[in-house]
C-alpha cells in the first residue's frame, strides 16, 4: 500500500463523515426521543456558546491535533503507524514521572517536561521502526501492539515501582507550579494550542519544501521508485517512525503538563485512536488536519453539553466517531496487511 | 475520450487477419469489444458462433494444474463434483487434435511461457471458437516458437476459424496474414491483402508519416568501463548465471534475449537492488553486493528500469518532482524547475508543462521523462532495459536516437531489450542471453539474425 493510495478518496471520505456524524447521529438521538435538531443543537452550543466552551474545544482540538499530525508524517512515508496512542501514553508518563521527580527552576522546567515526553514517544515510534527497518515487520501489527504495552506498562509503573509520593493510586505525583504550561485568557486553553499551529504549518513546510519531505513522500508514494532513485527506505521509516511518535508524545506531554499536571492512567479517552480518523479526514495534509481536529475537537466537547441539555448520551459521539474510524481506516488496514 | 471511433472491420473464416497500430490507435479495446469485455457506445459487432480472445498477458491460474485451467467453468460434472478423469480426457483430446501437446496434469506456474500460451490457445479452444482474437500473442515467445505457434495458428483457420491477431511486429503480418488493417487514432486508416503491401508501407501508415531516422553513429574511441566477470544473480524469479562480458566507454552493447531469461536479475544487479556473486569492475574499482543504490547513481551508473510506472515514476506527483528523482539531493530543489523544463525541451515532453501530473501522460511521455532525466545527468554507464516498451514509433525513434547520442558523447549504454529489431538498430555489439546465461556475441558488422534467434530460443 502506498500513501498515495491513502489520499485518494479525500472527497468521499468527507462525504462519508458528514452522513455518519448527522446521518447516524439523529438516528441516535431519535431512538433516545430526542429531536436531531435540539440535539445538534446543544452539541453546537456546548461547543461554541460560552469562551469557556469554546476554550474546551480548543483543548480538545489541541490533544487530537498533536497525533493526528504524528499519524499523518508516519502515513505520507507509507508506514500506517496506528499506535499514536501507545506513543501519547509514554510521552505523558514520562513528561510526568520526570517532571515530578526531577523538578527543575523557573524557564527549565517546561522544556524539559516537554522534551521528556517528545523522547519517550519517539522512541516508542522508533522501536516499531527499527522492527521495519530491520526485520520487514508490519508496522500494522507492532504499532497495535505496542499501545497495550504502553497503556498496561504505565500503569504498573505508576502502581507500583515508580509510584511517587503525593500520588494516590495510579498517577504520579503533581508536577511543580514551574512545568505547568500557562493559561491563555484565563480559560482552560494554554499556548499547547499554539504550539500546536505551529507544528502544522512546520510540518507543511518540511513536507513540501525539503529535501527529507521529498524523500520521505517518495518512499510512501513509490516505495520502488524511491529505492531506485538512492533513498534509503529503511532509514526513512526510521526516522519517520520516529518523528511521528516523537509529535504524539509531545501531544501527551501537553496534555499532562497543561491539564492534569500529573501522569494518571486516564490521560486519553483515545485521542490516538481518534486522530487516525482526523488525520484521513484532513487529507494527511497538515494544515487541513488542523481543520479536521476543531472538527472533532467541537464533537469531544460538545457531547457533554448535548447529554447534560438535551439528554442525549454522551456516548452517541464515541458511536459516531467509531464508526468515522472504522469507515475511513478499516479498509485501509485490511489493505495494508493484505499488502505485506 | 473515444479508444475506438467509427471502425469497420471484417474478418473472414480461413482467414489471418493481422490488426496493426502504435500503442493507444485502439486495437486492444477493439478486440475488447469485439469479445465482449467493453461496451461499444455505438455500432455493433456481428459474429457467426463463439468469439474468443487470447490475452497478450496470460490470464492463468498459475496454482491450478492445465485442466483446471483449460476447464474453468465448464469442468465435466458427475452428480455434484467434478468429473476428473472426463476433463484429462477432454483436454487431452484437444492437445491432440489440434496438435498442442501439452501434459494436462502439469502444474501451470511449472511450464514455460511457450507452453502457457498453448493452454492459454487451448482454453479458448474448447469453447470451439469460429472467431478468434489473438493479443499480442507473440510477445514472449522466441523465434522459433512464433514460428511453430502460427502454424497452428494457419491450420486452425484453415478449419474455418476466423482469426486476428492484434500485433506490432510487422515482420510477422508480412510473414504469417492474409489481410491486414492499420488504426491510427481509434480509427481504421488503410486496409490491404498482404500480399499487396509492405512493412515500409505499414508503417508509414501506423505513424501517418516517415518513421523518423535515428541518431548518426559517430566514430568514437572507446575506452573500458564496466567489467564483469562471473556475474551471478537473483530478483525474484529472474535469475542471471555466471555472465562474463564488458561494456565500453562510447558503445552501445545491445542483451538480446526473451522475456523471462536473467534480464531482470542483470539489471538489478547493476543497479545496486539484487545481490550478486561475482566480479563487476567499473572505471576501475570494484562495485560490491552490498553497495547501496545510491553509491550506483553517485558513480554515475543510471538504470532505465523496465518498469516505469513503478519502478521509476511516481505517478501521483508532476513531472517536475518526477525529473528530480534520483538527483534531488545533488540537484538541490531550487533546481528542480530548471531542471525538468531541460528535459521537457530536449525529450518533447507534452504536454510541456512542469506541473502536469504524470500519470495523466501518455506511456511514450512517462518514459521521456525517464529517459530524459537519466541522460540529463551525464552518465558515464546507462542500463536502458526495455527503454522502448509500449511506447509509439515516434517516441521510441527519439529515445534510441538520445540513447546513441549518449554513447557519441563518450557513455557506455547497455541495452536489454525483448525487440531485435531494437538491438539491431542501435547496438555496437550484441550479447545473447537464453536460460539466465550468455551463449553468443556478435559484432555489428557480424550480426546473424537466424543465428541469434536459434540461440535466444536455447539452441546453442
Amino acid at each position: 500500500m502506498t500513501a498515495a493510495f491513502l489520499r485518494t478518496r479525500a472527497f468521499r471520505d468527507i462525504v462519508v463523515v458528514l452522513v455518519l456524524v448527522f446521518g447516524v447521529g439523529s438516528i441516535a438521538m431519535l431512538l433516545a426521543h430526542v429531536s436531531p435538531i435540539v440535539g445538534f443543537g446543544a452539541l453546537f452550543d456546548g461547543a461554541w456558546g460560552t469562551k469557556g466552551e469554546i476554550a474546551e474545544t480548543l483543548v480538545q482540538t489541541t490533544n487530537l491535533l498533536f497525533p493526528a499530525l504524528g499519524i499523518a508524517i508516519a502515513f505520507r512515508a507509507g508506514l500506517f503507524n496506528i499506535g499514536a496512542e501507545g506513543q501519547l501514553v509514554m510521552g505523558g508518563f514520562a513528561a510526568g514521572w520526570l517532571g515530578a521527580q526531577f523538578p527543575l527552576p523557573g524557564y527549565l522546567a517546561v522544556p524539559m517536561v516537554l522534551a521528556a515526553g517528545t523522547l519517550a514517544g519517539g522512541v516508542w515510534g522508533a522501536i516499531p521502526g527499527i522492527m521495519r527497518a530491520r526485520f520487514k515487520a508490519n508496522e500494522v501489527i507492532a504499532t497495535l501492539m505496542l499501545n497495550v504495552v504502553a497503556i498496561l506498562l504505565t500503569t504498573y509503573l505508576v502502581t507500583g515501582p515508580l509510584q511517587q509520593g503525593g500520588a494516590n493510586g495510579s498517577e504520579t505525583g503533581p508536577l511543580p507550579k514551574a512545568a505547568q504550561l500557562t493559561h491563555l485568557f484565563d480559560t482552560q486553553l494554554t499556548w499547547a494550542f499554539v504550539l500546536a499551529l505551529v507544528l502544522a504549518f512546520v510540518l507543511r513546510w518540511v513536507l513540501q519544501r525539503t529535501i527529507f519531505g521529498y524523500e520521505l513522500r517518495a518512499a510512501g508514494d513509490a516505495p520502488e521508485a524511491a529505492k531506485r532513485a538512492g533513498i534509503d527506505l529503511g532509514r526513512t521509516a526510521l526516522i519517520a517512525m520516529s518523528l511521528s511518535g516523537a509529535i504524539a508524545g509531545l501531544g501527551g506531554a501537553t496534555i499532562v503538563a497543561g491539564a492534569l499536571h500529573r501522569f494518571n492512567t486516564g490521560l486519553s479517552p483515545g485521542y490516538g485512536f481518534i486522530a487516525i480518523a482526523v488525520a484521513l479526514v484532513g487529507n494527511l495534509d497538515p494544515l487541513w488536519i488542523v481543520v479536521a481536529s476543531v472538527a472533532f475537537g467541537m464533537l469531544q466537547s460538545g457531547g457533554i453539553a448535548m447529554q447534560a441539555e438535551a439528554g442525549v448520551p454522551k456516548e452517541v459521539v464515541s458511536l459516531i466517531i467509531g464508526l468515522v474510524i472504522i469507515a475511513l481506516a478499516g479498509r485501509r488496514v485490511v489493505a495494508s496487511l493484505r499488502s505485506t | 475520450m473515444q479508444a475506438v471511433d467509427g471502425v469497420d472491420l471484417e474478418l473472414q473464416p480461413g482467414e489471418i487477419h493481422a490488426l496493426v497500430g502504435e500503442n493507444g490507435a485502439g486495437k486492444s479495446t477493439l478486440a475488447a469489444i469485439a469479445y465482449g469485455a467493453v461496451r461499444s457506445d455505438d455500432g455493433s459487432v456481428e459474429a457467426v458462433g463463439v468469439v474468443g480472445l487470447v490475452h497478450q498477458h496470460f490470464k492463468l491460474i498459475e496454482r491450478l494444474r492445465v485442466w483446471e485451467n483449460v476447464l474453468l467453468n465448464r469442468e465435466p460434472r458427475r452428480g455434484w463434483a467434478i468429473d476428473v478423469d472426463a476433463a484429462r480426457e477432454r483436454v487431452r483430446a484437444l492437445s491432440a487434435s489440434y496438435g498442442l501437446a501439452v501434459d494436462p496434469d502439469a502444474l501451470v506456474e511449472t511450464l514455460p511461457v511457450g507452453i502457457k500460451q498453448r493452454v492459454e490457445l487451448l482454453r479458448e479452444l474448447d469453447r470451439e471458437p469460429s472467431v478468434l482474437l489473438l493479443d499480442e500473442p507473440t510477445a514472449s515467445l522466441a523465434p522459433t516458437e512464433i514460428a511453430s505457434f502460427f502454424t497452428t495458428v494457419g491450420d486452425l483457420a484453415k478449419r474455418g476459424t476466423a482469426i486476428m491477431v492484434v500485433t506490432h511486429k510487422l515482420a510477422e503480418v508480412i510473414a504469417y496474414s492474409q489481410r491486414v488493417t492499420v488504426m491510427r487514432a481509434g480509427r481504421v486508416v488503410a486496409s490491404h491483402l498482404t500480399s499487396e503491401t509492405s512493412a515500409d508501407e505499414i508503417a508509414r501508415e501506423m505513424v501517418g508519416g516517415e518513421v523518423p531516422a535515428l541518431a548518426a553513429r559517430a566514430s568514437v574511441a572507446t575506452a573500458p568501463l564496466l567489467e564483469v566477470r562471473g556475474l551471478s544473480a537473483r530478483s525474484g524469479t529472474s535469475v542471471l548465471d555466471d555472465a562474463t562480458f564488458e561494456v565500453r566507454a562510447g558503445e552501445i552493447v545491445g542483451v538480446a534475449g526473451i522475456e523471462g531469461n536473467g534480464q531482470t536479475a542483470l539489471s538489478d544487479a547493476l543497479a545496486g537492488v539484487a545481490a550478486f556473486t561475482g566480479e563487476l569492475v567499473f572505471a576501475g574499482t570494484l562495485l560490491r553486493a552490498s553497495d547501496t543504490p545510491a553509491s550506483r547513481l553517485a558513480r554515475g551508473i543510471r538504470v532505465i528500469p523496465q518498469d516505469r510506472r513503478h519502478e521509476a515514476l511516481v505517478l501521483d506527483w508532476n513531472v517536475r518532482d518526477n525529473v528530480a528523482l534520483g538527483r534531488q539531493r545533488t540537484l538541490g530543489l531550487a533546481k528542480y524547475a530548471g531542471a525538468a523544463r531541460e528535459v521537457i525541451e530536449r525529450f518533447d515532453v507534452r504536454p510541456p508543462n512542469p506541473d502536469a501530473i504524470v500519470a495523466a501522460l501518455s506511456g511514450g511521455n512517462q518514459q521521456k521523462i525517464v529517459v530524459g532525466r537519466t541522460l540529463a545527468s551525464s552518465p558515464k554507464l546507462v542500463v536502458a532495459y526495455q527503454p522502448t516498451r509500449g511506447i509509439d514509433i515516434g517516441a521510441a525513434a527519439l529515445v534510441q536516437s538520445r540513447l546513441i547520442e549518449a554513447r557519441n558523447a563518450g557513455a557506455g549504454v547497455l541495452l536489454i531489450s525483448f525487440e531485435l529489431d531494437e538491438i539491431f538498430a542501435t547496438a555496437d555489439r550484441v550479447l545473447v542471453i537464453a536460460n539466465g546465461k550468455f551463449v553468443g556475441s556478435f559484432d555489428r558488422a557480424g550480426i546473424d539474425r537466424g543465428r541469434i534467434g536459434a540461440l535466444m530460443a536455447g539452441n546453442a
